[in-house]
């Protein structure tokens, strides 16, 4: 898995609690310990009441195309043996919205409104990915 | 809203344009001033009259907050009110805004607004930059690269919700074309068919390549004054009589981000001020870095309603001589990419009557409009003769 040449995230002391729940293979993210607010981006107090009290919590990992798009051009040579490849925004049931990418059987049919549901790829030993499959119903 | 309005106390008395498409040799910096001298030559002014100074740093070279400084110091001017900010797209007519604020509080007399940017001949910031948006977001990770990223996710929601289509997409390109055609300063001028923009190959789907805007070099300058003063000067002026600004700074945490509130807000404030209705105008510069955003701009400037535009712009509306004809020059989409700059610079020509073959008849009332960073930033200019 050294061979990975595509962007690895900045992992910092305020992210590190997705990355490192993504390795456990659990999404999570912020909640306002003030307001009760699910933020995503990750971010160092939350938008709704300014508070910067955070508890991190787990999601179902489950929601819905919000936009998709396939890029059929690479725009880095790190990405040239992925075209094409799907970018998605997914909107989480529990109310925040996440940059992805779909993968699996049916990922360039993907369409807005589509169930979706979370994966965990582990692109190296320290980092694993969480991308969305299109749901099995 | 209670302001003290700005409606007519400012004008554009100068335009300048350099040479756009490929300037090898040529820096941010070189560009810049060759635009500001053929601004000053427009407006019959000498430098050292110039003592506002608003520049927009070049994607290619962040001077960020010096970048004022640098641009006085190679034209040799010290002026009395400076300022510089990176809108993107947005810049041009929200530094139009800003030189209108100066003159009209008497901080400045004649205000230069510059640009110059090399992003077709110059490397610009590496894509794959996992921080792109922000550090947190590491949005590289899922390789969304590129602008475009943006425009391809507004337009996968826009034909989602409203059944927009391609072909309504490629009907914006083929207009602009058509445009870019008619202007001598245009890079792309052969005319393309709607057939021409399927073929197009796919870059990031549903946009492809006649989707996308032009990368290219090049410089602009926008002069503004009061519009006392612009009455004694060598162009017709050009009174800026409403102006509007508004931000969708949140992302995906803004459930509407991919369509733009913010640019409905710009444009409703710039009319208030002016103190007319979408109905009014009669010719528009609609920021244009890919075609969805004509189609986005088109519904938030009320022309048509929301999930419209696709709609609106068949059977040639936009194009010279239909109802309301868009981007005369040829938009970023074919004449020239200097992000919103020869927007605002149209606009002014065909307020002026200085369109030449695209001119539009009585164009008295014209819409302008930018858009810029990651969606975020909308700015609006109603000029009126
Ligand atoms: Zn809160």
């Amino acid at each position: 898995m050294d061979d990975y040449r595509k962007p690895l995230p900045v992992v910092t002391e305020l992210n590190r609690p997705f990355w490192d729940g993504a390795r456990r293979e659990v999404l999570q993210v912020q909640c306002c310990t003030e307001c009760g607010h699910l933020r995503y981006p990750i971010a160092e107090v939350c938008p709704r009441c300014l508070s910067g009290g955070v508890e991190w919590v787990p999601l179902s990992g489950v929601g819905e195309v919000f936009a998709c798009v396939t890029y059929h051009r690479a725009y880095a040579p790190e990405f040239s043996d992925d075209v094409p490849y799907t970018v998605a925004i997914v909107q989480l049931d529990e109310g925040p919205r996440m940059l992805s990418n779909v993968v699996g059987p049916g990922r360039l049919d993907a369409r807005v409104g589509d169930r979706v549901r979370v994966v965990f790829d582990a692109v190296t030993a320290q980092t694993t990915v969480p991308r969305f499959r299109l749901a099995q119903d | 809203m209670t302001n003290v309005s700005l409606k007519d106390r400012a004008a554009v008395v100068g335009v300048g344009v350099t040479e756009q498409g490929r300037t090898p040799g040529a820096s941010n910096l070189t560009l810049a001033v060759d635009a500001f001298v053929r601004a000053l030559d427009d407006a019959g002014l000498h430098k050292d009259q110039i003592d506002g100074l608003l520049t927009e740093p070049g994607t290619t070279e962040f001077g960020w907050a010096l970048d004022y400084l640098r641009l006085g110091e190679a034209l040799g001017i010290n002026p009395s009110f400076t300022h510089t900010v990176m809108q993107g797209g947005s810049t041009a007519a929200s530094l139009v805004q800003t030189a209108a604020m100066a003159v009209a509080t008497g901080q400045a007399t004649y205000v230069a607004c510059v640009f110059g940017d090399t992003p077709r001949t110059s490397r610009g910031p590496r894509t794959t930059d996992a921080a792109h948006g922000n550090a947190e977001d590491s949005w590289g990770v899922w390789g969304a690269l590129g602008a475009i990223t943006w425009s391809a996710m507004s337009a996968s929601r826009h034909m989602a919700l409203y059944g927009t289509t391609s072909e309504q997409l490629g009907e914006v390109a083929v207009s602009a074309r058509l445009h870019a055609s008619l202007n001598p300063e245009a890079v792309m001028r052969e005319p393309i068919t709607l057939d021409d923009h399927r073929e197009s190959r796919a870059i990031v789907d549903p946009l492809r390549l006649l989707d996308c805007c032009l990368v290219t070099d090049g410089g602009a300058c926008v002069i503004v004054t009061s519009s006392e003063r612009a009455r004694d000067l060598r162009s017709t002026p050009v009174s800026i009589a409403g102006m509007g600004q508004a931000y969708t700074t949140e992302k995906l945490g803004h459930p509407d981000w991919w369509y733009g509130p913010h640019q409905r807000t710009a444009v409703t404030r710039a009319y208030e001020m002016a103190g007319i209705e979408p109905g009014d105008v009669r010719v528009a510069q609609l920021y244009d870095n890919f075609t969805i955003s004509t189609i986005l701009w088109l519904e938030h400037a009320g022309f048509c309603g929301v999930g419209e535009g696709g709609p609106f712009v068949e059977g040639g509306r936009i194009r010279l001589g239909g109802r309301l004809p868009v981007n005369t020059h040829g938009g970023h989409l074919s004449a020239a990419h200097p992000e919103g700059w020869l927007t605002v610079i149209e606009g002014v020509r065909q307020v002026r009557g200085e369109g030449g073959d695209r001119q539009v008849a009585d164009a008295d009332i014209c819409l302008v409009t930018g858009r810029g960073m990651l969606l975020n930033c909308a700015s609006a200019l109603v000029l009126t003769r």
